[in-house]
């Protein structure tokens, strides 16, 4: 886990959807911070020193705000429909003697020697859900792969975790797992040949009425 | 045979309209690379069932494909060489109504130059435009 980010922010004053749209188009974006029983603030960043920050999975910053810095957490990022703008984001005010609970990304890393002897790599889990200090979120959960067969799975209870981080998710959870490629039910009806669709209005109507 | 509802409350539907961008189905979920489209269309259930078989040709052993459409509308036409009136066409074919920002398909376990390339073929098959996008960053 890297030195947090430092993220330098100026306070909103005018609020709305006009006003957001003309930050937008100034290159910056609109959020707020809150938390600590402290009044929320609107504030704004510029986008190129947000959208690394995002894209790097780290949750906490360095937060410059009217001259004195502070330590915050993203709660909620939000995209534009093709998830290539930011339009908006949540900060929450953390401090060292807090826990929190978020969601970290699982990588993985290496090959799976199933996945050569001809399996396929599901992953039924791309985060999990963890309670940890709020200083020392990971930024993502590495998982190596080099030993799972085919067959083999990876569960939440099998991950490895740094200290004093504690996961949320059922342990039974499967996080990965390499499978056999099947014939899915979809692909053999598609095979079979379908006829036109049953009315839900003549099952209704063959059902006796009291 | 393409894709199709079991069961349906109406044979047929209007048209309608495709108004807006996509609020639903617009990340990747399921794998790592999607395909994403930019213009709103109608994909027929025979367009899907086509870039099914040429992504798994493509990926075949290495990726699993997740088909994120489905063909829930009807549509109607009228047969060849009939007058106008005597009521509305019979069910024809069914279609996905696309919004911009609609994932159509993902793949999983590929790389981005394989997924690339893999969506390519499909794009040809497509009537509206596309995109490769990834996972979004998980906050």
């Amino acid at each position: 886990m890297a030195e947090d980010p430092k993220l330098v922010a100026q306070p909103r004053a005018k609020l709305g959807t006009a006003e957001c749209r003309r930050l937008r188009r100034d290159a910056k974006v609109p959020g707020n911070i809150y938390g600590h029983g402290e009044a929320p603030v609107t504030i704004a960043v510029p986008a190129e020193s947000l959208i690394p920050i995002v894209h790097s999975g780290h949750k906490v910053v360095d937060l410059e705000l009217d001259g004195s810095s502070q330590k915050a957490m993203f709660r909620e990022v939000q995209w534009d429909t093709f998830g290539s703008h930011l339009i908006h984001f949540d900060l929450q005010r953390v401090s060292a003697d807090e826990r929190v609970t978020t969601e970290v990304a699982v990588e993985t890393h290496g090959t799976s020697p199933g996945v050569l002897a001809g399996g396929i790599l599901e992953m039924p889990l791309h985060t999990i859900r963890i309670e940890c200090p709020a200083l020392q979120i990971p930024d993502r959960i590495e998982v190596n792969i080099n030993h799972i067969d085919l067959g083999g799975a990876i569960h939440v209870g099998d991950l490895q975790l740094p200290p004093d981080v504690k996961v949320l998710n059922d342990p039974d959870e499967i996080v990965l797992h390499v499978v056999r490629p099947t014939v899915t039910a979809e692909e053999l009806e598609a095979a079979s040949g379908t006829v036109e669709p049953e009315l839900v209005k003549k099952t209704t109507e063959t059902e006796p009425t009291e | 045979m393409a894709l199709m509802p079991k069961r349906v409350k109406h044979r047929k539907e209007q048209r309608g309209r495709i108004k807006g961008n996509a609020t639903r189905g617009n990340t990747v979920a399921y794998g790592d690379w999607g395909l994403q489209a930019v213009d709103p269309g109608y994909v027929s259930a025979r367009t899907i069932e086509a870039c099914r078989i040429a992504i798994n040709q493509y990926i075949r052993g290495e990726g699993k494909l997740y088909i994120r459409i489905f063909p829930h509308k009807p549509v109607t036409a009228r047969p060849l060489e009939t007058r106008m009136g005597k009521g509305k066409g019979d069910p024809d074919h069914w279609v996905a109504v696309v919004k911009p920002g609609t994932v159509m398909f993902e793949v999983l376990g590929v790389s981005k130059e394989a997924a690339r390339e893999c969506f390519a073929r499909v794009s040809y098959k497509l009537p509206v435009k596309v995109r490769l996008i990834g996972r979004r960053p998980t906050i």
